[in-house]
């Protein structure tokens, strides 16, 4: 699986295009992530200049899905009025949805279920749903469904009590079977892996910097659509990005997830909302519509860790096994671009890959899979500067790198991403 | 069956007003127990101590210790180097002991004491031990790992080998009122690696009843490949005689909680709850009186039916208590009937589709290593199994088949609650951690000799007696 060099059909990239990241509760509040999803969508169709009829299929991943239409990709091709045959499916893998949508896309294209897929991913922090506690809605059964009569009112009300039992839950980023907040696996693998406070307010500066300087030099101008918000005001470009930070300024931040810890609000990726969507489709057809084709996926890898262990190292595992399936060795690699959930997640998966004693008991390998060069690492920045609506992020990363391909002439581009669950995932983009 | 001052000692204000008082009543200490699937990291994030010199056994443990997920804290900057590689790879990194703080304690001490072969050489478990014996967390552990004595040892080498048994004896009795546990593990040269699954037991609450005593591991039964440490008896079968109840019945669900398809035999006249159980755990029922003439043949049909057996639990024995004077010849046969003469006959009978790599475990008890007055056939009959592992483990070893005992000390059943209440106190509190043990004690000993992680230990008798006093 994953190996496009094999197979006769070859999807390639053509496009992608994101709308810009926002803190979540801000500028996009009145924005679901259906809305966020048919901004980028529209604007990808509008730069490609494909019409409503080119489009056979949306493949969209989301974590947060609303709960009365989770079929995302099916509302925003009825939303954009494409033609009722653009089929539409929703996946999710937590923050490598994105990239799930986009492999699995690729996958359909080159088995030949379609010639042209839209692909992507988007999340609204900011619609979250509130959710009832199951007690709630099996004691309110009675009343949802037949003609409840006064003595049923009564006896919900008796089932209810006490009140503290039937309080609305605040949604968190808690793992289900360990109910640790993200955070706080985070923290512990900073603690494990010796990761001081120090680098990780290092790595989290350099990612705003260079997003900061990709940003006003223009780079992102292709990637990014303006989008107009029900108050009818129109949002250019990224909110949260800091080009005037410094690790002077991050270090006077207090620990976000324990007393004594080193994560921060500045060395983590922030709540946020927004969009991302990359055009697929065969080289022919590609041909045919006069497109340019950018990129083409040579391998991906998904894998699981031990959530209990070290919840986001997955893609120390993810990675090299990607780099296996694509032939390829780190240093291979001209580009690596990885997701930052967390500035220590990054610097820990980082270290794993550099390890060679991790590489015997984890990898089964002789060596180290590599170091990494920072000057071809995260090149525009990442998710802690860019912020990190979590459907997005994938689409996001495969977007930038295949423009970053075209752009340097470089070949090839590694891609890593954690997960909710201990997953890893991985991808190994080629220039077309 | 409830044990009284266990249930006393849970309360803290009388756990206060006992002690404040000076009163000799004793308090014992809840055990730790931990009776779901084996965890991947039983050890997960449990600070475990490591003193002694730097040896052999050094990487195998750095490895086990940081992949099982304990926080290694080194009593020795010798020990850092083994411990730099394996810390990283499982975000374990070895941290020093003097880093602790003083009000901190720990879960486990483990001890390397292979290089000790003098006199002298003892020296080194005062100096380890002594400032940190008092920091053993509730329920904690302690594992000294030694070298065998054999014959051909010199003198003083063997006397301090067999030093190291009497040491940890003592500080098991020391510490029991903590409901910590001292256990000696021996390592034969050139089994190092099979100290790994050993060392998983020892230091986790699997084996909160097994203290004070030496647990021998040699390179005997053959058997090479990294055992799985979860669903570990996946695709395998077992067989649990006396499954109906007791310490049977709790084998049977903790060896098919690891996966085992368990073939559950018991008399016909319990269908009942043979029938039940073997529903509950998906396993089979096998109605067999084990006494019956044609009861190994029975158990061979049944085992074939599943196209072999890797697991054997001879678990079913019977008393039949009177002291020798009064004892009838019924009496002493039936008790050595059921006993031990079943065992063999069914061991026999199915020793060839026992596969290879497969677990014998037969149950034996502490009233065959230390007697009881009223019960000469009965430790007559366990006292015999004790010498027929030993031999069997010999004649199976080849095919990588381990053949163990397991002695209980009181456990808390049916029958130990019908005892006199004086007779039952005595049995109960005379022993290191005060208190009676679980069904689900001897289960996981049963369990653990029954899993790929035992392979290294054969023809050994596993004591499962909260350090009785007696028997020893």
């Amino acid at each position: 699986m994953g190996k496009s060099s094999s197979s006769k059909r070859r999807a390639v990239i053509v496009g992608g295009v994101r709308t810009p990241f926002v803190k979540a509760f801000s500028e996009f509040t009145k924005i679901d992530t259906i809305g966020l999803g048919v901004a980028a969508v529209r604007g990808l169709l509008a730069r490609t200049g494909l019409g409503h009829r080119d489009v056979e299929a949306i493949v969209w991943g989301g974590v947060i899905l609303p709960s009365a239409a989770p079929n995302v990709a099916r509302e925003i091709a009825l939303d954009l009025r494409l033609d009722p045959g653009c089929e539409g499916m929703t996946l999710t893998r937590a923050c490598a949805s994105g990239l799930q949508a986009i492999t699995t896309a690729v996958a359909a294209i080159e088995h030949g279920d379609a010639d042209v897929i839209i692909a992507g991913g988007s999340d609204s922090t900011s619609n979250a749903e509130l959710k009832l506690p199951q007690k709630v809605v099996h004691a309110m059964a009675p009343l949802a469904l037949g003609k409840p009569t006064p003595a049923d009112y009564l006896g919900v009300l008796s089932k209810l009590m006490p009140i503290t039992d039937i309080l609305p839950t605040k949604p968190k980023i808690a793992e289900r079977t360990t109910g640790e907040v993200m955070g706080e696996s985070a923290e512990k693998m900073a603690r494990r892996n010796e990761i001081s406070r120090q680098a990780q307010d290092e790595l989290a500066v350099r990612s705003h910097l260079r997003a900061a300087a990709a940003i006003a030099s223009g780079r992102f101008d292709d990637e990014v659509v303006a989008v107009e918000t029900p108050e009818r005001k129109w949002v250019h470009g990224d909110t949260l990005v800091r080009g005037d930070t410094s690790v002077e300024k991050l270090a006077k931040l207090r620990p976000a997830f324990a007393r004594e810890g080193t994560l921060t609000a500045g060395n983590s990726s922030p709540l946020t909302d927004g969009a991302a969507a990359v055009l697929l489709m065969t080289e022919e057809k590609a041909k045919a519509l006069g497109l340019t084709p950018k990129a083409a996926f040579r391998s991906w890898a998904y894998t699981g860790v031990d959530p209990a262990d070290q919840l986001l190292m997955g893609p120390a595992l993810a990675m090299p096994k990607a780099l296996e399936r694509a032939g390829l060795a780190l240093s291979d690699v001209d580009l690596v671009d990885m997701h930052e959930a967390f500035a220590a997640q990054v610097l820990a998966v980082v270290k794993m890959l550099a390890s060679p004693a991790f590489a015997r008991a984890r990898l089964g390998r002789d060596k180290a899979v590599g170091e990494i060069d920072p000057a071809r690492f995260n090149v525009h920045g990442g998710s802690i500067a860019l912020g990190h609506p979590f459907g997005a992020t994938g689409a996001r990363m495969v977007t930038t790198m295949a423009n970053e391909l075209v752009k340097t002439g470089k070949s090839t581009a590694l891609l890593g991403i954690c997960a909710a669950g201990g997953l890893g995932a991985a991808a190994v983009l080629e220039r077309v | 069956m409830g044990d009284f001052l266990l249930d006393l000692s849970q309360n803290p204000q009388a756990r206060r007003l006992i002690k404040s008082l000076g009163l000799p009543i004793p308090l014992p200490e809840k055990l730790k127990r931990d009776t779901g699937p084996l965890p991947a990291r039983p050890l997960a994030d449990l600070d475990v101590v490591v003193g002694g010199a730097a040896s052999e056994l050094t990487p195998v443990l750095a490895a086990t210790l940081t992949a099982a997920g304990a926080n290694p804290l080194l009593a020795s900057p010798a020990l850092a180097s083994a411990f730099a590689d394996p810390g990283q790879s499982f975000g374990r990194p070895a941290g020093e002991l003097s880093a602790l703080a003083e009000d901190k304690n720990v879960w486990g001490l483990v001890f390397d004491a292979t290089s000790i072969d003098s006199v002298d050489g003892l020296r080194a478990l005062y100096d380890f031990f002594h400032p940190v014996v008092g920091r053993i967390g509730r329920s904690g552990k302690v594992v000294v790992l030694g070298r065998p004595a054999s014959p051909s040892d010199a003198p003083a080498v063997a006397a301090a080998r067999t030093g190291l048994e009497g040491f940890v004896r003592s500080l098991a009795k020391e510490i029991g009122k903590r409901g910590a546990t001292a256990n000696l593990v021996t390592v034969e040269k050139g089994a190092e690696a099979r100290v790994a699954g050993v060392l998983r037991f020892a230091l986790s609450p699997r084996s909160a009843f097994v203290t004070g005593q030496p647990i021998p591991v040699s390179a005997k039964a053959k058997g090479g490949a990294e055992p799985a440490f979860v669903h570990a008896l996946e695709k395998r079968v077992a067989l649990v005689t006396g499954a109906a109840r007791g310490i049977g019945y709790a084998t049977a669900k903790l060896l098919a909680q690891e996966g085992a398809h368990v073939l559950c035999l018991d008399r016909p006249a319990d269908d009942g709850p043979t029938s039940q159980l073997a529903r509950e755990i998906g396993g089979t029922a096998v109605l067999v009186d084990i006494t019956a003439p044609d009861a190994p043949a029975k158990i061979a049909e049944a085992i074939k039916a599943k196209g072999g057996v890797d697991i054997v639990v001879h678990n079913a024995g019977i008393t039949r208590d009177k002291t020798l004077a009064r004892m009838s010849e019924e009496q002493w046969d039936q008790a050595l009937a059921v006993n031990l003469g079943a065992v063999v006959r069914i061991n026999e009978a199915i020793e060839k589709q026992i596969r290879d790599g497969g677990r014998v475990v037969c149950l034996s008890s502490v009233a065959g290593i230390a007697g009881n007055v009223g019960q000469t056939n009965y430790s007559a009959s366990k006292a015999a199994l004790i010498g027929y592992v030993r031999s069997l483990a010999d004649k199976l070893a080849g095919r990588g088949i381990t053949v163990n005992a397991v002695a209980p000390g009181f456990i808390e059943t049916r029958l130990t609650a019908a005892i006199p209440v004086a007779i039952r106190e005595a049995g109960r509190r005379l022993s290191a951690l005060g208190q009676g043990g679980l069904p689900d004690d001897v289960g996981a000993a049963l369990t653990f000799l029954s899993s790929p992680a035992a392979q290294g230990i054969t023809g050994a008798t596993l004591r499962v007696c909260g350090g009785a006093l007696i028997g020893a």
